[in-house]
């Protein structure tokens, strides 16, 4: 078993796999890793504030900007991760695989961080194609595993410490990398001790001493061992611009979902700028939300209540109110946005109208009956905002359907399940 | 901490919080060779870390079990445990047999064009890996016509051609290169 274990990892060795390289794709994945953590937060909070929570309005696009992000750094963990794992895929072979109670928790704590790791940019992926092939509610689990995998990237950068600053810099003499010292590689012994059989390794002499495995097992070594080994310097340089490569492409040929200047070579996003009614994507259909009758019935009106007072508008009433354009993007909480110009009715106006209390927040409620975002709340610093309207018209036309005719919800920087579509009633939340 | 002070660079088992460097095979630095004073304000730094590590760990497994139905949770754990699997069990073995293969297949060929053609490879897979699935969830029907509008297969075709024609062109140029002998710098070491 033991000397199993040992050829698995010298047949294993490769140029790439030292702990420089693992320093280097760590700290960029330890990045998306956080830049992930940091943006899903803020969208989790905005769709589920804490009581005291206030955000900000501006820029209008900030959450467009965000959740892109969240999307684009969490598409670029694909290749950053699976080049980490291919590195220190030698250290599974570990021989003995225990090596008490702390080593235990070591890989123990490991092996839930690769696991989680890719469980958590599988299914956020998934969602994004909305594809859900998995057996437990999404949100909640990739929230939670948030969390898990933040507190298992501390625990492993605490554990790995020494070696990360050990191999931080380029210039460590004992990184493997390529720097020339006095005429001396200073990569060649690295790479030979990795290999095994050139190297002074006491445990390779050791176990050399013994016999090799026989049978299968020894051809099989043999076949290995006969194979050219690649050149150290080009495998490192040709690995990291692979994963370079990689990254920039599954970044580049997705991204123009949300980020304009990538539009034209948008061919993976799971959507496309200008392709939906009225040049916008559609999330929840009419029929999804079961309100088609409700909304196109002409006897449809938008109560807001405030106070205990209650008015109720028709569309008719509404576009009789002064009416006011802006230009504002929807931004999927999925990481797609689109740009549109809206014109409609500001709420901060309707609340006016109604003597509200410029301190309250709203509450926002839709024709559809069920689904999670049909009844939402929303903060007072974006009941106030001067870009917060009540949308009656959307590109210039009136409202389609599937963009939430009769009237919806838009305002700044907030992910599109809480721009209200198919109004219903606007309350009060009164404190 | 310094490098230079390490004289041997194999196999002994750091004891500053009683676990090990698990990356490569025999290369681990051992902790000797460091003050005692950056020792300790490393140790006190690594157990802050593995300590607030343990705290948001234990946080996210709270809110899983106050937010996930206990019956969802094996489903979770599940995924986790094949997700290891997929990946230790046939992902890396596959993309390790695949690198023998190529080696062999290119031993009369530059290092620089292996290296090449297995970024050509490894990079399209990668591609594939999220563009394959855009193709398989687009079959079931998605919820409106907006969602995965694009003619994904076809796009993934054309990413492949254009990828391939790269890695060709980059491969003469690399052999032109080398036989103008300005490419010896690149094959340093591949003669081994
Ligand atoms: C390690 C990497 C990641 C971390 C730490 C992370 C973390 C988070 C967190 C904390 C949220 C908020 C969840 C909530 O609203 O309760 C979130 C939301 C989301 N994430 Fe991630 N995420 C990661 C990777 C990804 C990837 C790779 C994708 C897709 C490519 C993705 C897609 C999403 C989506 C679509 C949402 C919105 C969920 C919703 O509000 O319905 N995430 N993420």
């Amino acid at each position: 078993m033991r000397r199993l274990m040992y050829e698995a990892q010298r047949a294993l060795a490769s140029p790439v796999r030292n702990p420089r390289m693992a320093t280097v794709i760590g700290r960029l994945l330890g990045a998306a890793f956080l830049i992930c953590f940091g943006t899903g937060l803020y969208s989790h909070f905005l769709q589920e504030p804490l009581d005291w929570m206030r955000f900000a309005t501006r820029p209008e696009f900030l959450y467009q900007v965000t959740q892109g992000t969240h999307i684009i750094a969490g598409i670029a963990c694909f290749p950053l991760l699976l080049a980490k794992l291919h590195i220190v895929f030698p250290g599974l072979f570990a021989y003995p695989p225990v090596r008490g109670f702390w080593n235990f928790l070591e890989r123990a704590s490991i092996a839930l961080f690769v696991g989680a790791s890719l469980v958590q940019i599988t299914i956020g992926l998934l969602n994004t194609y909305q594809w859900y092939p998995w057996p437990f509610p999404f949100r909640q689990v990739h929230f939670a595993l948030g969390w898990v995998l933040i507190g298992l990237l501390v625990i492993h950068i605490g554990v790995k410490l020494p070696t990360i600053t050990r191999y931080w810099n380029k210039a460590s003499k004992a990184s493997g990398d390529d720097d020339i010292d006095g005429g001396h590689r200073a990569d060649h012994h690295l790479v030979d001790a990795v290999s095994g059989d050139r190297g002074e390794n006491d445990e390779a002499a050791r176990l050399r001493g013994t016999t090799r495995p026989g049978g299968l097992t020894g051809r099989a070594l043999h076949y290995i061992d006969s194979t050219p080994r690649a050149a150290s310097r080009l495998s490192r340089r040709g690995f990291l611009t692979t994963v370079g490569v990689a990254t920039t492409a599954v970044v580049g040929l997705t991204a123009g979902q949300t980020f304009t200047p990538l539009n034209a070579v948008n061919l993976f996003g799971p959507r496309k700028k200008g392709v939906g009614q009225q040049g916008v994507p559609v999330n929840r259909t009419s029929k999804q939300a079961k309100v088609a009758d409700a909304a196109m019935n002409s006897a449809w009106t938008l109560t807001v209540a405030v106070a205990g007072a209650e008015r109720s508008f028709t569309r008719a009433e509404l576009l009789a109110l002064p009416q006011t354009d802006v230009t504002l993007p929807i931004a999927c909480v999925e990481g797609w946005s689109q740009m549109a110009f809206w014109r409609g009715v500001r709420l901060r106006d309707l609340a006016d109208l109604m003597s509200a209390d410029p301190e309250t927040s709203f509450r926002l409620i839709s024709l559809e009956e069920r689904g999670s975002f049909s009844k939402t709340q929303m903060g007072r610093e974006y009941v106030r905002d001067p870009l917060t309207l009540v949308a009656l018209e959307l590109n210039g036309e009136t409202l389609d359907l599937e963009h939430g005719y009769p009237a919806r919800m838009i305002a700044p920087g907030r992910p599109g399940v809480l721009q209200t579509k198919w109004l219903s009633r606007i309350e009060a939340i009164e404190s | 901490m310094t490098a230079s002070a390490n004289g041997s660079r194999h196999g002994s088992a750091g004891v500053n919080v009683g676990v090990t460097e698990t990356v490569g095979t025999g290369l681990n630095p051992p902790p000797a060779g460091i003050t005692a004073s950056t020792s300790r304000r490393m140790r006190t730094i690594r157990w802050a870390l593995v300590g607030g590590g343990v705290l948001l760990l234990a946080w996210g497994a709270f809110v899983m079990f106050d937010l996930v139905r206990l019956t969802r949770i094996p489903g979770v754990a599940l995924w986790i445990a094949a997700a290891i699997l997929l990946h230790d069990a046939i992902l890396a073995p596959i993309v390790f047999a695949l690198g023998i293969g190529l080696r062999r297949a290119g031993r009369r060929v530059s290092g620089t064009v292996i290296a090449i053609v297995q970024g050509g490879i490894v990079v399209g897979s990668i591609v594939s890996l999220i563009a394959v699935p855009t193709i398989v969830a687009k079959n079931f029907a998605p919820a409106n016509a907006t969602v995965l509008p694009l003619n994904y297969g076809l796009n993934l075709g054309i990413f492949w051609i254009v990828l391939a024609a790269l890695t060709v062109g980059l491969s003469a140029w690399a052999v032109m290169r080398e036989r103008r002998g300005s490419g010896v710098r690149l094959q340093d070491d591949s003669e081994r």
